[in-house]
């Protein structure tokens, strides 16, 4: 029983076994307790195979033959073991995977730039994380990003004695750095332009502060729908329109005092008061 | 017009933080100042006003300076907002270089730091 290729597979049960602990114990009651005719050719198969056949074999050999084995052996094992098996066996979530990767980007079409926005921060991480989180959530938005580029830092020096009083020779330097970073979106729709600025004041991160320009572009012949529509604001702004200049009956000899001297400013002065 | 200051001066105390009797009465020029600040430039533009008949101007000089002490913006001075000290106050933080600092040191200004270099 105790062949070579066997045994290299119990090795590999044995590896398995430990991180997935629950999972036996979830499984033990689904799994026949004796293995099937199938699995038992896998476990006698060489053990070059693949990853999947392997924690078969682990599943079927590994409760009944190891169980002796354990106490000599050491029951946690190393992390890089750890995470090897569940390199194996199980993977997380594209979408969890993607965090551990470069963020994902859209190719722009024609580079029209839409949307700058700049961070800024006080400390490189936060701005650093707040600037990634914007590219990946503008990449579900379907928006190409070009970015983050690193704009000059803003430094502030103050220098000021020590003392509260007089003692000049003795002072101290004090600065504050502003960490800048450009991240500018490229011909994307206006409409999620605005719904990918609005996500990021939502869940605007701590001690970074955001600033955006937004362009907004227009056929040629925009002066035709201006001029057409023109009129219509014309009549909105009659009302207003009206009250500018001066009227008529306002020019007989009516001087500035009597104005500054009116109820109005009259009542100004003793609201103050 | 009186010449009271008492007339800038709010019935309830319209501050808070560190109070002072000279950051109060700072505070209640910027007011004075905010409010007149129309009639002080109307008075204004009929002095410059050349087109204007001479004693009309001469009247407009009259009772611009006869307006109160604590309508003229030059009255306002910066004043530290946690000691109430008018100098070397910093612009960027509204505070005393003593109090600035203090609260340096503490950590209480964000991003400011101890600088060598």
């Amino acid at each position: 029983m105790f062949s070579n290729p066997t045994r290299s597979l119990l090795g590999a049960g044995r590896r398995l076994r430990v991180p997935l602990s629950a999972r036996w114990q979830s499984t033990t009651p689904v799994q026949p307790s004796a293995p099937s005719p199938a699995q038992e050719t896998k476990t006698a198969s060489p053990a070059k195979s693949v990853p999947i056949l392997e924690a078969n074999a682990a599943k079927s050999t590994g409760p009944a033959n190891t169980e002796p084995e354990l106490p000599s052996e050491q029951r946690v094992k190393e992390w890089s073991e750890r995470m090897g098996a569940l390199d194996n066996n199980a993977r997380l979530p594209r979408s969890v995977q993607a965090v551990y990767m470069r963020p994902l980007r859209r190719k722009a079409e024609h580079g029209l730039p839409v949307c700058d926005l700049q961070l800024r921060s006080y400390s490189v991480e936060n701005v650093e994380f707040f600037a990634d989180f914007a590219i990946r959530a503008a990449y579900y938005l379907n928006l190409p990003v070009s970015g983050p580029v690193p704009l000059p830092r803003i430094v502030e020096r103050w220098t000021v004695p020590r003392s509260n009083f007089v003692h000049k020779k003795s002072q101290e330097n004090f600065e504050r750095i502003t960490l800048r970073r450009l991240i500018q979106i490229k011909d994307g729709n206006p409409q999620s332009v605005q719904a990918w600025l609005a996500f990021l004041r939502k869940h605007a991160f701590y001690g970074v502060g955001m600033k955006a320009n937004v362009w907004e572009h227009e056929s040629l012949d925009v002066g035709k729908a201006m001029d057409q529509s023109a009129t219509e604001v014309q009549k909105t702004l009659e009302p207003h329109l009206a009250q500018f200049g001066q009227r008529e009956d306002n020019s007989a000899g009516n001087n500035m005092f009597d104005v500054l001297d009116s109820d109005r400013f009259a009542e100004r002065k003793s609201a103050r008061a | 017009m009186s010449k009271m200051a008492s007339m800038f001066r709010p019935k309830k105390l319209d501050l808070s933080g560190f109070v002072n009797t000279r950051l109060i009465r700072d505070h209640n020029k910027r007011n004075a100042v905010e409010q007149t600040e129309p009639e002080r430039q109307a008075l204004r533009y009929m002095i410059r006003n050349t087109s204007l008949p001479q004693r009309v101007r001469a009247q407009a000089q009259l009772q611009l300076s006869q307006m109160h002490a604590y309508t003229r913006p030059t009255q306002i001075k910066n004043r530290c907002v946690a000691s109430g000290t008018a100098r070397a106050v910093f612009r960027d933080f509204r505070i005393n270089r003593f109090q600035f600092r203090m609260q340096a040191l503490a950590g209480e200004l964000p991003g400011v730091k101890k600088a060598s270099w």
